[in-house]
């Protein structure tokens, strides 16, 4: 499957479709990705949600979503107008709760693939535990495989791990498609007033600039230890902010690009990298971005 | 050939106009913004608190082998904050040519407000809405009674505006730590009653004719104590039946919970608007989460603040 370009919307800052239609052409990105959506509605953990942490910020939204049921009836006739590759990613609890989304997808035009979210640090039971252990991820891959069976699989990493290399070799090993990484860092912000977390659900996840030097890192460990020699193609995320960063991923190993966090400040910024990483080619002489993919030389 | 379409929203450059000192801990934003859409009361704005990202910060970047490439680390040059922060629109005027004019009133609580209070007529700020939704003014009710405490003040401004466009009989109860920290300019010679009954005292209300009652918790300006009770005494000497009256509060939400108690009991619509901390204001981050009452089971279901609110019935709050 070949995008137009290759910016993506990361899940769960971006809505379900057109949340952010008045701020930024959506039909111009390579792919859109949606929020986490549960085999049912999810109320997500009680406020406070979020807090601004030095450049980043925690959240604990607990995968708040409306449901399968309701994703069919009303996003995806929204998406549809969106003409563009759909991913959605899918969460649960239980591995049934992934195949029944997963399946459910396999009947929708739009809906190119299912980003396999086994990482999200916010909910109590499942979600991170499935993305942590290399077995787990080889199990749970390995069915929604067999699911999968016109939508491509994207498997989308936690970086709350010793070796994130032998979780995505898991991963590839049972049949991943492609690589989503990373996910958000397992934090906390105290309230030292009143002696607890600011979060209600306690800890959260790191995201935004902050997290970027790492998530770098991340995408040129899996590049080179295992996506690129199995020809996984990997979509890099973690603090994009601007043209800059998205080359910083592109030259580590990644193929595709996600921002989320700045898409809370500007929408907009999609388009400025995306030009951005034309005026960089331009600018060295490359004639597309596939040349410089995993061009770092260390 | 077709008028362009209207934008609901969207993301713009405003140019400070002024920025001036209201109160010890409060300034007023005269932001000029060209092309703003329209506006309501109880709508607010995201405001970068921090200089807007160049444009040239994620484009056509010059780099030269062996040169050290510009624009590489923007994060390093802004400790000011990432996110936006959420401000009401206090007022708006609009000028030839499309331009308007939009009042805001900060605050300063802590790093990006301390930047706003810093900044300069001239420079340029990045604004990105309007955002929410808005206080409703019912044709059929011919007064209004306005409760606001500290930065729930500045959206009953631009209410009190186009309630007296309206043509409603509007009166206000305003609450504030002390005198130095009201974040409202009182008339010379103000009156301000101690008995917390509503007077022409606060200039940016008499000017549309709203009397003004002033409460604050050390007693150094008006009635000493909560707006809520000034506000409690006039509901029940009032001369005007509760059936006539909506009540529209922002502010601590304790303020607004005795409010919406009070108002309710009486007899008297009232619209709450809410404050959350928020992420992105445009709906899609789900931080923002109000509890409102629903048919569901559990008795109420989250809704966001930013998109489906700020502005709720206050009926349907559920008060945790
Ligand atoms: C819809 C809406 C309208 C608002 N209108 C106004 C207005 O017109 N004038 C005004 O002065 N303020 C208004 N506020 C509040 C304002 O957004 C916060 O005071 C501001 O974000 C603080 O930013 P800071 O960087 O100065 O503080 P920070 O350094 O971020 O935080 C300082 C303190 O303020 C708290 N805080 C930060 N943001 C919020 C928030 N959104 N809600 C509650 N507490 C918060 C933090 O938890 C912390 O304790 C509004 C908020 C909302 C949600
Ligand atoms: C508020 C918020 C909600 C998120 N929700 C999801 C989610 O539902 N599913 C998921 O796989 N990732 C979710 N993420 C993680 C992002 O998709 C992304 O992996 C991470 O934030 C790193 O990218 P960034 O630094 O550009 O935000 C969320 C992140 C944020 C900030
Ligand atoms: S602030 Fe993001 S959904 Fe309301």
């Amino acid at each position: 499957m070949t995008l137009a370009n290759p910016l993506m919307t990361a899940s769960g800052t971006c809505g379900y479709a057109d949340e952010y239609a008045d701020f930024v052409d959506l039909t111009q990105l390579g792919a859109f990705v949606t929020k986490s959506i549960t085999a049912k509605p999810r109320a997500g953990n009680n406020y406070q949600r979020v807090i601004e942490t030095r450049a980043g910020m925690l959240n604990a939204i607990g995968l708040a979503n409306v449901g399968l049921d309701v994703f069919l009836a009303e996003k995806v006739p929204l998406l549809a107008a969106l003409a563009l590759p759909v991913f959605v990613n899918v969460a649960g609890t239980t591995v049934d709760d992934y195949l029944a989304v997963a399946d459910a997808l396999e009947s929708v035009d739009i809906v190119r693939g299912v980003e396999l979210n086994i990482s999200c640090p916010n909910v109590k039971a499942g979600g991170i535990q499935f993305g942590t252990d290399p077995e787990q991820v080889r199990l749970i891959t390995g069915e929604l495989r067999k699911v999968c069976r016109t939508n491509i699989l994207i498997v989308k990493l936690s970086p709350n791990v010793t070796d994130i290399a032998a979780i995505a070799a898991a991963a590839v090993d049972a049949g991943a498609d492609a690589l989503s990484m990373i996910n958000t860092f397992t934090a906390m912000a105290v309230d030292i007033d009143t002696r607890r977390p600011v979060l209600a659900n306690g800890t959260g996840g790191l995201s935004g600039p902050a997290i970027r030097p790492i998530a770098v890192y991340m995408v040129h460990k899996v590049y080179t230890q295992v996506a690129q020699a199995a020809g996984v193609p990997i979509i890099g995320m973690g603090g994009i902010q601007h043209a800059h960063d998205a080359v910083e991923f592109l030259l580590a190993g990644a193929t595709g690009l996600a921002v989320g966090t700045a898409l809370f400040v500007e929408p907009g910024c999609l388009m400025d990298i995306r030009d951005g990483i034309g005026d960089y080619l331009d600018s060295h002489g490359f004639a597309s971005v596939t040349d410089i993919i995993g061009t770092l030389e260390v | 050939m077709s008028e362009p379409s209207v934008k609901k929203r969207g993301s713009y450059l405003a140019e400070v106009l002024a920025n001036e000192v209201v109160c010890d801990d409060h300034g007023r934003l005269i932001l000029d913004v060209a092309h703003f859409p329209p506006t309501a009361p109880g709508q607010f704005i995201q405001l970068m608190c921090r200089p807007p990202t160049p444009p040239e910060a994620g484009r056509a970047i010059e780099w030269r082998d062996g040169q050290t490439p510009q624009f590489t680390q923007a994060e390093l040059l802004d400790s000011q904050p990432l996110l936006r922060r959420p401000f009401s629109i206090a007022g708006r005027r609009e000028h030839a040519g499309g331009a308007s004019e939009l009042d805001i009133v900060y605050c300063v609580k802590g790093v990006g407000t301390r930047w706003l209070a810093g900044v300069n007529a001239g420079q340029s700020l990045s604004v990105l809405g309007p955002l929410g939704n808005s206080f409703v003014i019912r044709r059929d009710k011919p007064a209004a009674a306005l409760v606001g405490g500290g930065v729930g003040i500045p959206p009953l401004l631009y209410l009190a505006e186009q309630l007296a466009t309206a043509g409603k009989e509007t009166v206000a109860f305003i609450g504030a730590r002390s005198a130095d920290r009201l974040p409202l300019r009182l008339l010379p010679n103000a009156d301000v009653r101690t008995d917390g009954a509503p007077s022409h005292c606060a200039a940016e209300l008499a000017a549309y004719g709203v009397e003004t009652a002033i409460a604050t918790d050390d007693g150094s300006l008006g009635m000493a104590g909560v707006v809520g009770e000034a506000f409690g005494k006039w509901l029940d000497g009032s001369a005007v039946s509760a059936e006539n009256v909506v009540v529209y509060s922002c502010g601590p939400e304790a303020m607004m919970e005795a409010v919406a108690l009070m108002s309710l009991a009486a007899g008297a619509e009232c619209q709450l608007s809410l404050e959350r901390y928020m992420a992105c204001g445009m709906g899609t981050c789900q931080s923002c989460v109000c509890k409102l009452r629903d048919d569901s089971a559990q008795g109420w279901a989250y809704k966001l603040c930013c998109a489906d609110g700020p502005v709720f019935d206050a009926a349907q709050i559920v008060w945790d």
